[in-house]
């Protein structure tokens, strides 16, 4: 049992990514390094206003007074800033009308990931915003959402026609001093999606961004703006892949999310950007900042992530819950073998009356990977009534992997009512001898014992998300026997 | 890194005055001790350890490091522990003056004990000096003590009563320190309390060791009910040998201002098993810091911990468990829990449970609640003629009940329910 397992185990880590392929498509490429300069370089390209390069330089200047962080329990790789090039965009960037004029090989690309972007290949109705290394190449069902108000669009389209709500609420809940990635983020973000959904307004399909990495030495700066106007409903989907590369690339996104009155908007991610290779060569660091605000009364916020890419994931989708019964939640599932390093979590924080909040969240650790839960929940002493129910469980597969948690729990507050549970264990001998006396072999166990596993999570998930991600999960499991 | 000039200028010359004599082994650690404390400094909230207890007021006074003479009967006599029969051990400001003859166990002033060398293979062997400024001052500086030593086999007749008793007509600044060794196959239960005469500020800088040999077993009760003027910093470091039991029962009441239990406990053998009791009960204007770590170092290991908190008044409680599993500590059995009561509106509570595993074939879990009293059963024991007052405190001994209930000696627990209740009555602002 031992030598097969450790075959076995042998085998799924030596999993090849099946998506590190590179597009040889003609890029338009920002020179190495990062000043005042750059950031005047790429608010030029994108024609920026005044306003939004003024605002990039703060955080510019915030960036260089920013320290890296040191309180993360996994070693953080000195990140060389000027060592990376801060705008890289397909140089044949016309202002595509339709789908058919995209370069071909674009398009083939996203169909490679399985993305279709041709509307007519569209089976599930999910409005696609793709984003090929800095830049949102195409969105589809635009004219669709447009009859119903639907902003959907790539962030430097809406600085163009939607100036007034991007000012507006553009750094409102991630402000651009918030953490050294973060300002680093506002300083030289190139794009990203902007989604704004009018009052009373429930979104009738999924909306979607895809992000993909593809040229050497760039880092990734995306940011996703997402509004929710009074009574309006949204749920948003993003998927994330990169090439092989022997160097690390940096992804440091900012999303930010506003409920306002009434409004609910459901965010979920499956990350599968390149992990690195076995000896943890390469790879791609994804230290993002999400956040979101549930600025009025009975808002809802709620994040799900299926986390298998990355070298390093770094990164806690938090929750403000400021408006009165409102709710946030929480789903993760993150999975780590090889080198790999998740350090993921959230944050919530109960400031009004009678606010809600859930959070589940599963982590599977398997090779040499280690997996680290870090959350908090702080109850205000004005948040009468809060409630909140945390569970995060550790599975571990093989000897030598690792999983931590960490979680801060702060009440000011006597009527709030706060449980917080975890358990590590490995998958139990006796259930993989259940499921193998009635005929499933043990590799077959282990997937249904580890979906089992997750399921409260994946169930949070789209349809389409759904399946997509029980895939992942059932491919970056195969073989791990316990 | 706080320098409060005045204490820390102090006890850099009371370092210079007393460091040199003794051993040559016992001054090269004095000196790495204080060459830690001093590149540490007092620790400030942005140490992740005290990131919740700030203790800048707390060093403030114009504190004296030699205490005077204590002459404290009367404090004893009226504070005891009721009906409990154990080898009385007294520790005047710190100080333990002669021998305490019990059979089968050795009680040795500290200040002798440093002259046997044989001392060089316990002394703040375990602990690490470099994160841990308060037990390096102590290290550094502490005077005299006690050393208990079990002999091999012997099974105490009695509990150990280790009482401390301060004079704190000035405001002092004491560095207790108590050495336990248990012998392989021996049990001996240490229950300490503290008294305190006068109401200058003092503050004690304790560190305990203990280490358990094969087959031993170790049960150390802290009792902390104290007056507002003490500042209690509590350093115990604990090391486990193959199949040895500890206990420790950490209680805390209203009394102290600020009182931090920083319990450090290495499973340095196979087999072991180590219960961890905490209960604090808070009241005025206290801050309560409970931080624990319990290292797994090898397999087949079984730790529990289960510490609950009442908190009330304008009170302030800490609490940092850690359960560490290395990777050759298969087979673990790891579990913690924290339930916090809040009956105050003013009171607040930081808790943070943290569990770090390296081995795959464990089982760990950790569980924090926090909450106030449950409304329905409030009204079911009103609606059976039980007052508010009455059934408010009937819920809370009820609560303690799964931490006061595992206290192995009846006369210490009829005392610390005794106190419980007695605490919870005099305090009023607790709707």
């Amino acid at each position: 049992m031992a030598n097969k397992s450790d075959d076995i185990l042998e085998e799924y880590s030596s999993k090849e990514y099946e998506f590190g392929f590179v597009t040889d498509i003609e890029m338009e490429i920002a020179p190495k390094g990062l000043s005042e300069e750059t950031i005047h370089y790429i608010s030029a390209k994108k024609q920026e206003p005044q306003w939004l390069l003024d605002w990039r330089l703060k955080g510019y200047h915030s960036f260089l007074k920013a320290e890296d962080p040191h309180w993360q329990n996994f070693e953080l790789p000195k990140v060389d800033f000027q060592g990376i090039s801060y705008y890289a965009a397909p140089k044949s960037r016309a202002k595509y009308k339709s789908i058919d004029e995209v370069d071909p090989e674009l398009i083939a690309t996203f169909e490679k990931l399985g993305i279709p972007l041709s509307e007519q290949k569209v089976l599930a109705g999910v409005a696609v915003d793709a984003v090929f290394d800095s830049v949102s190449v195409a969105t589809t069902f635009k004219e669709t959402l447009k009859e119903h108000g639907i902003i959907f669009c790539s962030v430097s389209e809406a600085v163009q026609e939607h100036p007034e709500l991007v000012q507006k609420y553009l750094g409102s809940v991630v402000p651009h001093s918030d953490n050294i990635y973060a300002s680093l983020n506002s300083a030289v973000f190139s794009d990203g999606s902007f989604v704004y959904i009018p009052k009373g307004v429930r979104c009738p399909m999924e909306l979607s961004t895809y992000f993909r990495i593809n040229t050497e030495n760039t880092g990734q700066f995306e940011r996703t703006l997402i509004i929710a106007d009074e009574g309006s409903y949204v749920s948003y989907l993003e998927g994330c892949t990169a090439p092989k590369r022997d160097e690390n690339q940096l992804h440091a996104a900012v999303v930010e999310l506003i409920a306002l009155e009434n409004a609910e908007i459901k965010y979920s991610t499956v990350q599968n950007w390149y992990p690195g290779d076995k000896e943890g060569n390469g790879g791609i660091y994804n230290f993002v900042t999400k956040r979101g605000v549930c600025r009025g009364a009975n808002a809802k916020i709620s994040w799900t992530q299926v986390e298998t890419g990355s070298a390093i994931t770094w990164k806690y989708p938090s929750v403000i819950l400021q408006g009165d019964h409102s709710t946030g939640e929480f789903y993760s599932v993150a999975v780590t073998k090889g080198k790999q390093i998740a350090d993921t979590g959230t944050k919530m924080f109960h400031i009004g009356k009678n606010t809600k909040s859930r959070i589940i969240s599963k982590g599977i650790s398997a090779g040499e990977g280690q997996n680290s839960y870090r959350g908090l929940v702080q109850v205000g002493s004005k948040a009468e009534n809060a409630r909140n129910f945390t569970q995060c469980d550790s599975l571990l597969i093989g000897n030598r992997c690792g999983a931590h948690t960490f979680p801060y729990i702060e009440s000011k507050n006597n009527t709030a009512t706060i449980e917080h549970e975890a358990t590590t264990s490995k998958i139990g001998e006796d259930q993989i001898f259940y499921l193998n006396q009635r005929g499933i072999d043990t590799e077959k166990a282990v997937a249904l014992i580890v979906n089992g596993y997750a399921k409260e999570v994946l169930n949070q998930l789209p349809m389409e998300f759904a399946v997509e991600a029980q895939k992942l999960l059932s491919i970056s499991l195969e073989g791990s026997v316990g | 890194m706080i320098t409060t000039t005045s204490l820390y200028d102090q006890l850099i010359s009371f370092y210079n005055n007393t460091a040199g004599s003794g051993q040559q082994w016992l001054s090269d650690l004095r000196s790495r001790a204080f060459e830690a404390f001093s590149t540490q400094g007092f620790p400030t909230t942005k140490n992740e350890e005290w990131r919740f207890t700030n203790i800048a007021a707390f060093l403030k006074e114009d504190y004296s490091l030699q205490p005077g003479a204590a002459t404290l009967q009367d404090i004893k006599k009226s504070n005891g522990i009721p009906s409990f029969d154990a080898h009385e051990i007294v520790l005047k400001n710190g100080m333990l003056n002669e021998d305490v003859n019990i059979r089968g166990i050795t009680v040795t002033p500290f200040r002798a004990a440093l002259k046997d060398d044989r001392l060089k293979s316990y002394l703040s062997k375990y602990i690490s000096l470099e994160k841990n400024a308060f037990a390096a001052l102590n290290t550094a500086l502490f005077q005299n003590g006690v050393v208990i030593e079990t002999a091999k086999n012997i099974i105490a007749d009695k509990p150990l009563h280790l009482i401390h008793v301060y004079n704190a007509e000035d405001p002092v600044f004491v560095n207790p320190r108590i050495l336990v060794i248990a012998n392989k196959g021996s049990k001996t239960e240490v229950v300490e309390s503290i008294y305190v005469k006068g109401k200058s500020p003092l503050f004690i800088n304790n560190v305990t060791e203990a280490y358990i040999a094969e087959n031993a077993r170790l049960d150390q009760y802290y009792l902390q009910t104290t007056a507002p003027n003490v500042r209690l910093v509590n350093f115990t470091q604990c090391v486990q040998s193959s199949d040895s039991l500890y206990n420790n029962y950490t209680y805390t009441l209203p009394g102290a201002d600020f009182v931090r239990n920083t319990l450090h406990l290495d499973l340095n053998g196979t087999n072991t098993e180590s219960h961890l009791y905490g209960l604090y009960l808070t009241g005025a204007n206290q801050l309560v810091d409970n931080h624990t770590s319990v290292h797994h170092l090898f397999p087949n290991c079984m730790s529990n911990e289960l510490y609950k908190g009442v908190l009330m008044d304008n009170s302030r409680a800490v609490f940092n468990g850690k359960i560490y599993v290395h990777q050759d500590a298969q087979k673990t059995n790891a579990f913690q829990q924290n339930n916090n009561m809040l009956l105050s509106n003013k009171a607040v509570i930081d808790s943070k449970p943290q569990l770090e595993i390296f081995a795959d074939d464990v089982k760990c879990s950790h569980g924090s609640t926090v909450g106030s009293f449950n409304n329905e059963a409030l009204f079911y024991l009103k609606a059976r003629g039980i007052g508010e007052i009455a059934a408010r405190n009937l819920l809370v001994n009820a609560f303690a009940f799964d931490v006061t209930n595992k206290i192995q000696i009846p006369a210490v627990r009829e005392y610390v329910e005794k106190l419980i209740t007695k605490k919870m009555s005099e305090a009023y602002d607790y709707q």
